[in-house]
């Protein structure tokens, strides 16, 4: 009974594991083989010859090459905006007490239930009538709608961990609790805004809809975007496709195993997003 | 002086993240009604625009890709939580069970959803191809035809469940293992003793104590894939012809496919409709569960 039971239990998780590492090692497999062996039939489980030359070409290419740079600046910026702004709304949340609080965090809240995509018509002509479309700027600041709600409530979270005697002592000293925040709280709050930026990052350099909507111009075009417009859209050559997947797959995937328990609890309020 | 500087700081603190939420995410929202009811198109975007009343509404009611893309929504949500939820729930009680490394499998298990739809997608796409795709070339090693994944109207949302399947279940996962944690371990050993079955004390005890969260977890995975299009977009672009674009994709389809903003915005009115009254349901839920979510969750 127990030995049926255990190999149940693993016969579950194996074929899962399978299910999960399947197609991401089969894509692995793909990008070092030569574009002609990548669609060859029957398929050939490992390359040939394994070659670098499909990494080679889209980090060289250079459309691909300014697309990857523009989806670091923005993931970058649009992370640090929405680090800095969250912790400020979420030290309000977390230590004064004021009128519209409750108000305020309710509001935020469902502000947080609006899913982006049902913006993008709207958000697309108003960039259109001020001139921002296809700018940088522009998807730093949408981006923002994506992180906000959920930064405010992990720094919000984070904050309240913290011991107010620490802010007492600064504020018995004389220092105003602006001055508090910024040399008592801040430095102590490091692994809080970490694993905000992380999250933050992620959600950045993973979108689409937003920038394939607001930004589709080679200049201002971002990583994900420019998988789906250079490579795919007319003739889709695999090897370069499968090389693009996994270098737009690192960066994620090795933050999220590397904070991983952190990360998956934030995820799961981040969900809500979806 | 001094006085009402201290009682404005709060609110100076919530002014920059406010007013950044209310410009790209609320206003929109709303300007959408005003979109909704005018004649704008790609032609006339940043002419004047026309009021048209309830026009498009009015066409879009008669238009029968319309009707078939909300039949496809009705099947890729029905068909993306029905499977991410059964394969979910299996997967998070399997791991609950005491197993040396759960923890790495939790791990791993994650990877797909932190990767990205566009990628989820792409990789699909080339997974399911029909001529060169290594699913076919697996069946026809047990001896079974190539089906036409991506190409045959029929069989096409079922592949897009696959891939939304592959890339949504580890957030059910980890959620129902969260509301599994929350379980005293207590009670089982009292089931047991008292000669109930594992599959009684499931049947019994978790599921009724993993309610609040199971459902939840549901209504957040209906909500999600109501609103994923880009999944769809990369795979299929909605094709052939209309019979894998989901109400989303149409909305996306008739905007920046065909320039017909209004129209695009009318179908987004729908589909906020359809968001709020789920949004509803949740924000009710978790009001009545709050307490004992809070409670278990931290």
């Amino acid at each position: 009974m127990i030995l049926l039971e255990r190999s149940l239990i693993y016969f579950v998780i194996a074929t899962y594991l399978f299910i999960t590492l399947a197609p991401l090692l089969w894509v692995l497999s793909t990008s070092f083989k030569p574009n002609s062996e990548a669609i060859s039939f029957p398929p050939q489980f490992l390359p040939d010859a394994p070659t670098m030359d499909n990494y080679v070409f889209v980090l060289t290419d250079p459309k691909l090459a300014i697309s990857l740079l523009n989806s670091l600046v923005v993931s970058l910026a649009s992370t640090g905006l929405s680090v800095a702004v969250s912790a400020l709304a979420g030290y309000a949340f977390a230590r004064f007490e004021f009128r519209a609080k409750n108000l305020l965090i309710s509001f935020i809240l469902g502000l947080f239930m609006i899913p982006v995509v049902i913006n993008i018509i709207p958000l697309y002509i108003m960039l259109a009538n001020i001139g921002l479309l296809n700018s940088l700027i522009a998807l730093v600041l949408t981006f923002q709608i994506l992180i906000i709600p959920l930064n405010i409530f992990l720094l919000k979270n984070y904050f309240e961990t913290i011991p107010k005697e620490l802010e007492e002592a600064a504020l018995i000293d004389g220092c105003s609790k602006l001055h508090a925040f910024l040399h008592v709280i801040v430095p102590i709050s490091m692994p809080g805004f970490l694993i905000a930026a992380i999250l933050s990052f992620r959600f950045s350099w993973n979108e689409f809809v937003l920038p394939v909507v607001l930004s589709n111009r080679p200049d201002a075009m971002v990583f994900q975007v420019a998988l789906y417009q250079f490579i795919s859209l007319y003739r889709i050559d695999w090897g370069y496709l499968t090389a693009g997947i996994n270098i737009a797959l690192v960066p994620v995937v090795v933050l999220m195993l590397f904070f991983q328990k952190k990360m998956i609890r934030g995820l799961t309020l981040g969900a809500v997003r979806g | 002086m001094l006085q009402s500087k201290l009682y404005l700081q709060p609110y100076l603190l919530i002014v920059p993240s406010l007013a950044i939420l209310v410009a790209f995410l609320l206003f929109p929202l709303i300007w959408n009604v005003y979109l909704a009811l005018h004649d704008v198109s790609l032609t006339t975007i940043l002419g004047d625009w026309k009021y048209v009343g309830l026009k498009n509404f009015a066409s879009l009611l008669q238009d029968g890709d319309f009707h078939t893309s909300l039949y496809v929504s009705l099947i890729f949500v029905g068909g993306s939580v029905a499977l991410q939820f059964f394969i979910g729930m299996i997967v998070a009680v399997v791991l609950n069970q005491q197993i040396r490394g759960s923890n790495t499998f939790r791990a791993l298990f994650i990877i797909p959803w932190t990767v990205s739809a566009v990628i989820t997608g792409f990789s699909f796409k080339f997974i399911f191809n029909d001529s060169f795709g290594i699913v076919n070339y697996g069946l026809g090693q047990i001896g079974l035809g190539p089906v036409s994944w991506l190409s045959d109207p029929g069989t096409v949302v079922w592949s897009l469940i696959v891939a939304n399947m592959w890339h949504g279940t580890p957030f059910t996962i980890i959620f129902l293992t969260a509301g599994l944690f929350s379980i005293n371990p207590v009670v089982y050993e009292a089931a047991r003793i008292d000669g109930a079955t594992k599959f009684k004390s499931f049947l019994y005890i978790t599921l009724p104590l993993l309610r609040p969260f199971v459902i939840i977890n549901l209504i957040l995975i209906t909500m999600w894939s109501v609103n994923f299009f880009d999944l769809i977009l990369v795979m299929t672009n909605g094709g052939p012809l209309f019979s894998s674009t989901t109400s989303s994709l149409f909305m996306y389809r008739q905007a920046f496919e065909f320039g017909l903003l209004s129209k695009g915005a009318t179908v987004g009115f729908i589909l906020i409709a359809m968001n709020l009254v789920l949004a509803y349901s949740y924000m009710r839920l978790l009001r009545s569960q709050d307490k004992s979510i809070e409670i278990k969750h931290s």
